[in-house]
Parts: structure tokens; sequence; C-alpha cells
């Protein structure tokens, strides 16, 4: 198997899901976006994303309990795997690693 | 109080592409933001965003996850279904032959007939500039004889001059040109002799139609009066392999020989164009051409005319209208004041048809326009076969459907659903009609020959319409597969599983298939009595005694000058064969039988009569046997006598015709021509007509000269005799073609038409017959199985074989018999309409309904009969013994 790779948005999402713990399903991410980072994502984006890393096997998935809201109808919850958390830590460090090579006189600079 | 619910049809619209799986989740956060929208907005907005959200969810991501594996198991049944269907078929071979030759037949039907069609309405289609092309028509009223009704007739030949009026005054016409046919000339070439057809037609001829041209100039085509352009199997006729521009033939025009050039050489009329032309050349070339310009009640020629692409034809039509003002108006005021006709009356007017309705128009009379009412009756007869086809499948898988309701039973035990198993017998039905399409498309193409002789069509198998046939053939295959498959599938398809395969009721009651076979030999019977009145009808008209002689006679066009010299001509070669005994007698009239006539009308005592008048000389009465009542035949010198015939006796209301003068033409110095002598009613006219006023005159003023020459032939040696006729004929006249038809043969060419329908109905009822007793064969057959447990039982009790073979036949009797009741009304109906074409006509008496309905019992008794031999022969031991 060659390296994963992810992308912006599905890093982003990946996060949230690691946020939420428990409680993270479509709506959730929406909402954690929105009120994290103010920005508006639109929810079919969401669910592509959530099932896209279920097949790379990031975040896995079950079904909650029913409930009176939604029009009865249950939640899809996400759950990010080891694999998903390492990758998060892989990514966070190689960034790191590369932040620290970039000069110092940049950032005089501006 | 309802909660605001979002659209459900978005809901239903989701859950058809999402996954299943995934369908809920998603719905659930829709719903979500939904209420959460609802709290700050309004619920049309909210719906809308709904509605949008879910659109959004429209997107491969989603689409992409969906896995068939449900309509994967389907695709297994599938390849099951076909299985068992070939199965089905090859198990019983007979019923399957029986099918498929029936429905074979009903497609190859439907698909000629669909060939017909498409070239009907190819007609004329292949102008480019089809739009704008009309031809132009006269609607003028009958003064002479007015009907009520509809006091016009129509006719599209017009005056010479209205060609150069039309396009100097009406500027929305483009291109105008004249198209007359005037029949066949003699052609010069070398020392060769053609007879050829002539059309006179205007250069613009070559811009306005889309006839491709071969060689030559299109241009400089009929730019001179000299010029002619050849079609091209005439050139190859003509010239062989030379090359025709340039070169110089000679046109016998009215006995003037005309030196023409060939500036062109132009494709054949298509055989789907209504103008269908010879060698064209100009107008200007006839004969009183500029005299006829300017005569405006002088009907000669047809004209087509182009209108400009963006004028319409209701602006030229009213320019028309000022053209009919401007030259005919003083003379049809005077017309209109002479008969007393009503002031508001409409006399006369133009009108114009698109090129593209001119070969279905009825109205008018042209070369090649054809009645769609023929349509009709070929479709019909197409839909009758394939109905009786049909119909054998529906019937035969409902009688045999007895042993298919265990298969049924045990499907519907392990899971198939209704639908299943109406997919199941579907698919048995349509693989069925697709092989008997193969069968079709063979059969096709062996009829395609005699059918294109029948209907007078050139339709040839190429690319396109292979593909045509294809297309259309498969599309006949699916409706009759589908048709035909869906009463006996969803008959199977609703037994009970339970009572099935407990073995209650095993014997399914399929008492529909009485109806269909009534039906289906309603249909056969309509064709077998409509069939034998057709053929009493040409027995009688073809053995009918006319009144003269048509055996021997030869007719010959003598093609000479329009004048004195054509009677002087007649008469030299009456002497020249003289001499021979091969040739009993030679005589000349102005048109002979089935050739053209001449009506002549004329006014008595402030009476308007009409009569047919030919113009003959002495040897006319006698050479055809005409039997005279009254009075004598012509002597030479009789130029102004007449000898009239019993019609017209008694039209005038004589007493004693031989002291009658008939002032035919109107002379009022003179009594008129004297009558001499009066014959026996004969057909001078078809048999469609009746026997009109007609006399017989000496006289050439007025009538015309002896064009055509009847010679009767004495002896049997008829090759001989012709060759007399030839070596005679070439002598007298080298350079005209010796051009000559029998009598007898033109005369019957009259009822061509009917002679035609009658074998296509021959043929039509023969493949009915043929396919309701191949399906009556099967249904016996399938009957007998049923009941061999019944015949053994009835055997063994001390039946008669007798008694055995009357049980088994007599339902198919009865059957047959109440078919024939529902057929004899409707043939009947549609038999009196068929002959109210003819005057004589054969009167439908019920030996015909008799006869039809033996033939009709006979052949389905034979038919029947080897099932129910077979079943009584069969020792009841054998089929007792089992259980």
């Amino acid at each position: 198997m060659g390296k994963t790779y992810l992308g912006e948005f599905e890093e982003l999402v990946l996060t949230m899901v690691g946020i939420l713990g428990d409680e993270g399903y479509g709506n959730a991410i929406v909402g954690e976006i929105l009120s994290r980072m103010e920005r508006q994502v639109n929810l079919s984006a969401v669910h592509v994303t959530l099932y896209r890393l279920e097949d790379k096997g990031l975040v896995k998935s079950e079904m909650g309990g029913a409930t009176a809201k939604r029009g009865g109808r249950r939640k899809r919850y996400f759950k990010i795997t080891n694999a998903g958390l390492s990758l998060l830590h892989d990514l966070q460090e190689n960034r790191m690693k590369l932040w620290e090579l970039l000069p110092e006189v940049k950032f005089s600079a501006t | 109080m309802n909660t605001p619910q979002p659209p459900s049809w978005a809901i239903r619209f989701l859950e058809k592409f999402c996954p299943p799986s995934l369908a809920e989740s998603i719905l659930g956060d829709l719903y979500e933001e939904f209420e959460d929208d609802l709290s700050f907005c309004s619920e049309a907005k909210a719906r809308r965003r709904f509605v949008w959200n879910v659109f959004r969810f429209f997107r491969p991501g989603i689409l992409l996850r969906n896995h068939y594996s449900y309509t994967l198991f389907n695709n297994n049944m599938w390849s099951n279904y076909f299985k068992i269907a070939g199965r089905n078929l090859l198990k019983r071979k007979m019923y399957s032959t029986i099918n498929a030759v029936g429905l074979s037949i009903g497609i190859a039907f439907c698909i000629l007939i669909f060939l017909f069609i498409r070239d009907e309405k190819s007609f004329d289609t292949f102008h480019k500039n089809k739009e704008s092309i009309f031809r132009v028509e006269e609607k003028a009223y009958d003064v002479w004889e007015p009907d009520p009704e509809n006091p016009y007739y129509y006719s599209a030949w017009l005056q010479a001059g209205l060609r150069n009026a039309v396009l100097d005054e009406i500027p929305q016409v483009d291109y105008a040109t004249s198209f007359s046919n005037y029949g066949e000339v003699a052609i010069n070439y070398k020392d060769q002799v053609f007879s050829e057809n002539l059309t006179f037609v205007d250069q613009d001829f070559f811009s306005m139609f889309s006839f491709s041209s071969i060689s030559g100039d299109q241009n400089q085509y009929l730019t001179e009066l000299h010029h002619a352009v050849i079609p091209e199997s005439y050139a190859q006729r003509i010239f062989g392999e030379e090359d025709p521009l340039d070169k110089i033939i000679t046109i016998v025009l009215n006995g003037e020989k005309k030196n023409m050039t060939v500036s062109g050489v132009i494709e054949d009329a298509p055989t789907n164009s209504s103008l269908d032309y010879g060698i064209l050349i100009l107008p200007s070339n006839r004969s009183h051409y500029v005299m006829n310009l300017d005569k405006w009640y002088n009907f000669n020629t047809p004209l087509f005319i182009q209108l400009q692409e963006n004028s319409g034809p209701e602006e030229v039509q009213a320019q028309l209208s000022t053209i009919v003002d401007k030259y005919m108006g003083e003379s049809l005021a005077k017309r209109k004041l002479e008969y007393n006709i009503p002031d508001e009356t409409v006399m006369f007017e133009y009108q114009l048809t698109n090129i593209e309705d001119i070969h279905l128009d009825t109205t008018i009379s042209w070369t090649r326009s054809s009645d769609p009412k023929f349509t009709y009756i070929l479709g019909g007869i197409a839909l009758f076969i394939l109905i009786i086809a049909c119909i054998n499948y529906v019937s035969l898988a409902l009688t045999s459907s007895a042993g298919r309701s265990l298969e049924v039973g045990i499907r519907k035990a392990i899971g198939a659903n209704r639908n299943q198993l109406l997919t199941q017998f579907s698919v048995e039905a349509i693989v069925l009609a697709l092989l008997s399409l193969i069968l079709a498309l063979a059969l096709v193409s062996v009829f395609l020959p005699s059918f294109n002789a029948f209907t007078d069509k050139n339709i040839r198998i190429d690319g396109m319409t292979a593909l045509f046939m294809i297309g259309t053939g498969l599309g006949i295959t699916m409706i009759i597969g589908l048709l035909s498959g869906s009463y006996p599938s969803l008959f199977l398809s609703g037994l009970n599983p339970i009572k099935v395969l407990k073995r209650i009721g095993t014997r399914v009651n399929a008492g529909f298939t009485k109806p269909l076979v009534v039906i289906q030999y309603g249909l056969s019977g309509i064709l077998i009595i409509s069939s034998i009145i057709m053929l009493k009808q040409m027995n009688f008209i073809t053995t009918r005694d006319l009144g003269y002689n048509q055996d021997q006679v030869v007719v010959v066009h003598t093609n000479q000058k329009f004048d004195e010299s054509a009677n002087r001509f007649i008469e030299q070669f009456r002497q020249k064969v003289a001499p021979y005994g091969e040739i009993e007698s030679v005589t000349g009239t102005t048109s002979s039988f089935n050739n053209g006539y001449s009506l002549n009308g004329y006014m008595i005592d402030g009476e308007q009569k009409s009569a047919y008048v030919y113009a003959v000389d002495p040897y006319y009465i006698p050479s055809l046997n005409i039997q005279l009542l009254q009075g004598t035949n012509f002597t030479a010198s009789d130029s102004n006598a007449l000898i009239v015939n019993e019609a017209l006796v008694k039209d005038m209301g004589w007493e004693n015709p031989l002291e009658e003068f008939l002032n035919w033409r109107e002379d009022s110095l003179s009594a008129g021509a004297r009558i001499i002598g009066v014959v026996k009613d004969y057909h001078f006219l078809s048999l469609e007509q009746k026997i009109e006023p007609m006399f017989l005159t000496l006289s050439s003023d007025d009538t015309g000269y002896l064009t055509t020459m009847l010679v009767r032939i004495a002896s049997d040696n008829i090759p001989e005799a012709m060759e007399i006729l030839r070596t005679s004929w070439v002598e007298l006249a080298p350079d005209k073609p010796f051009d000559y038809s029998f009598l007898n043969e033109d005369v019957a060419r009259q009822y061509e038409q009917y002679d035609r329908w009658t074998s296509i109905m021959t043929l039509s009822t023969f493949f009915a017959i043929l396919i309701s007793c191949l399906g009556l064969f099967g249904l016996a057959g399938i009957n007998a199985v049923n009941r061999t447990k019944e015949i053994g039982i009835r055997k063994v009790m001390g039946a008669e074989i007798w008694n055995i073979f009357m049980l088994m036949n007599r339902q198919f009797i009865l059957l047959v018999v109440i078919s024939f009741i529902f057929a004899a009304p409707l043939s009947w109906w549609l038999m009196t309409q068929w002959l109210e074409g003819f005057t004589y006509s054969v009167t439908i008496g019920w030996d015909v309904f008799v006869l039809s309905c033996v033939i009709g019992l006979i052949v389905a008794l034979l038919t029947v009969s080897y099932h129910s031999i077979k079943a009584t022969r069969i020792n009841p031991a054998d089929t007792l013994k089992c259980e």
C-alpha cells in the first residue's frame, strides 16, 4: 500500500471528526466547521468526503438510535480510527519539520 | 395542524438515486437542516433550500456508491428466461413451427406494406425547392352537366398563354414551366427507327426540379428551339456506346420531321416522381403553339410554378384571379348569360397544389397519381393476416398451458413474483417473434419482385431500405411479441400455486380460445368470400359478349401526318395487304377501344345532348362483326350520313330512326346528318361505364383523321400474318416504327387494376387460410391430447369410431359456422362497395356464401380430422393402463 494523501477539505473533515469524538455526524460537522473556522460548507460535500475517508479506513461509522427529531431517521455517527489519528499526527509532524526550515528573514520582511 | 414538511417528491427522488444504506442518514441530516432553516426563514424558502440540497447530493460521489447487486440477480433470471424459452421452443417443435410460419408471413406482409407506404410518402420529396413548387390547376363551373352537389370540375390542363402571363404579371413567381406529355413519337437516328415518349417543358424545368444532369450544360439545355434533352436510358437505346451530345436526331411530330440537336442527358424520371418525362423539347415545337398562346379557351398543357422563398400560395392565388378577369372575364360573363347561371357563381378559378401533394390527390387526374384507398386496403389485409397469426400464438399458448402450469407453480413457490412470470412469458413470445422476423426478412426478399410487379413500383433493397426494413421489422416484432405474449402470460402468472402443485383442477379452462378462433376464422371467411366474388366478377367481365369481335385484331398506330393523307395511308395499306389470304380486312378509326375517345356536345331543340363520336371507314362494321339492326352500312360516298347505336335512338326518343336527321354540328342551315343505320349497342368503352349514345361517321371534319388501323387476321398462323404486316409497313412507311398491339389485350388492360386486386386477394386468402388452418391443426392436436383418457373410456364403454370422430370435430365445425355467420354480412357490405365501381356486375347471391362456407368447412374438417382419426385409433388399453 502506498502512502495515503489527504486533500485540504478531507483533512479538515477528518480533524473535525476527531474533535467531535462520539458526536460526529453530518450536520454536527457542518456546524463545527462553521463555528470554529467561520466557513460555510455544504452538507453533501461533507457526506461525500466522509464516505471517502471511510473507504480509506481513516474513519468508521455506525448507525445511532432513532430520535423523534429528523423525521424519525437515525444518525450515522463517524469516529476517527487509529489509522486516521496517526495520519493526522504524521501530517502535523511533517508540517512542523517544514515549518522550522522556513527562514526567519521572511517574517521580518513582512 | 401540520408541522411543515419538506417536499415529498424530493425525498423520493433522493431515495431513488441514493444507495439505500446511506439514504436514511442523509435524509435525516437534510431534515435536521430543514428544521433549523424553519427557525429563521419562511417555510417556502426552507423547502426551496431542502430541494436544492437534495440536488447537491446528486453527484458522482453519491451516485457511484450504488452497487447494483439487486439487478445482478435479475440478470441471472434473464438468462434463465432465454434458456427456458429456447428449450420450450425445441421441445414442442410442431407448435413452434406453426407459430413461426404464421407470424413470419404476417410480419413479411407488414414489412412489405410499410415499404409500400414509405415509397408512396417519398413521392416528389427529392426536389430541393419542393416547398415552393406548385402545380397550377383550374376549377371550372361545369355548364354542361352541373352536379348540384359540386358543379365544378378540376383539371391540371391549362392554357398555353398562362405561363407568360404568370411570369410577366406575378412578381412572386420565380420560374414557370409547362409540362406536357405528348406520348410516343417516331424518332430517327441514322437509319434506325425508335418509338419514344416526348415531353414538352421550358428551360425553367431544370432550375425548378432536382433531376440530376448526366452530361451537357444544364443552363443551355433548352435555350434553342431545336434542342432536345434525353433521359439516360433513352440515350443508351438510341446511341448505344456513342456520346449523344450534339448528335442530331429526327423527331416525327404530327407527321412533320424536325431535326433536333441533343443538348444534354439527364437521369431517367425516378420511379417516385410524379413527373414522368421522356425526351424533353420546348413547347414552341408544338403545332399551332403561337396561335394557341392567346386562345384562352384552349386547355392543352399543365403548368408548374416556383414561388419566391418568402411568398405563400395565398398571395399568388389572389393575383391569379386578376389574370382570370383580364383574359377570360369577357367570355366567362357571356357564358354566364348564355346558360342562365346565377350571378354570384364563380365560373373559373385557378388553384395551386404543392408538388408533394400531387401524388395522393384524387380530384385531379394525373399520371402516376394514386388513391390512398389502396394503401388502406393493403394495410387492412396485412393487419388481418397479422391478427390471424397472433391469435394462433395466443390460442396455442393457452390451450397448451396445462403443461406449463406446474412450472408456474414451482416458480411461484420458490419466490417468483407475478412481474417476473410476466417477463418470462413475454420473453418467450418475443424470442419466437424474433425467429419469425428472420424468416420474414427472407420472405420479403423473395417476394419483393412480385410485390413490385403487383403494385407497379420499383422498390429495391439498398442500404437504407434494409435498415428501414430491419427497424420496422423489429418494431412490429416487439409489438407482436408483447401483444400475443401478454394474454397467455397474464393467464399463466395468475395461476394459484397451491392448487397447481396439489393437482387440483390441472385442466386449465381456457375458454377464451373459442372466441379467438371465431375471430380468426371470421377474418379468413371475409377474405374467402371476397375473393370468390372478385373472381366471379373478373370472369364475368372477361367472358362478357362485348357486341363486337375482339379476337385476332391487330391495332396499329399509323403515326402519319394529321391530315387527309392519314386516311389515304390506310387505303394504301389495305390494297398492299389485299392479296394475302392471311389478312381478312383492314379498317381505320380515330381511336381504338381503350385508346381515347371523343365526346361531342350539341344542342337539339334547346336541350343539351352529348354523344361519343368515331370517324371510321365503310369497312369498320363488317370488320369488327358489329351487328347492324336497321338500315345499311356506309358506302364510300356517304360523307354526311351517320350510323348510330341503340342508346342514341333511345336518348333522342326516335320511333323510326332511319327517317331522322341528327344536327350534331349545330348547323343552322341544314337539318343535319342523315341516319342510315342503327347498330346494336356494343361496349366501345370499358365495362365500368354503361353504353352511352354514340354514332359513327365517315366525315373527318370535326372528328379528326383516321390515326389507327385495325387489322383482322384470318389465319391461325399469327406470326406469319404479322410478318406480312411488317414487311408491308416497312415498304409503305420505312421511317415510322411498326407499333402494334392486339385488340383483346388492349381491352383486357382496362381491367388490369381489378385483375391485380383479384390476384392479391387470392394470394392473401391463401395465406390467411394457411395460417388459420395451421392454428386449427395445433388446437385440434392439443384437444386430442387433453381428451385421450376420455376417448379411451368412451371406447371401452362401446363408442363407435364414428361417434368419437363426431365428438372431436363437432366443436370446430360449430366454430367455423359461427364465424361465417359473422363474416357473411361484413364481406357482403365490402363487396357491394367494390362492385359499385362497375356498371355491369355480378349479383351477390346466397350461393357465394354457401360455397365459401363449404370451402371453409372442408378445409377446417381436413385439418382437424388428422388428429381426430389419430385419437380414435389409439388402443384404449395404452391410454388407460397408467394410474
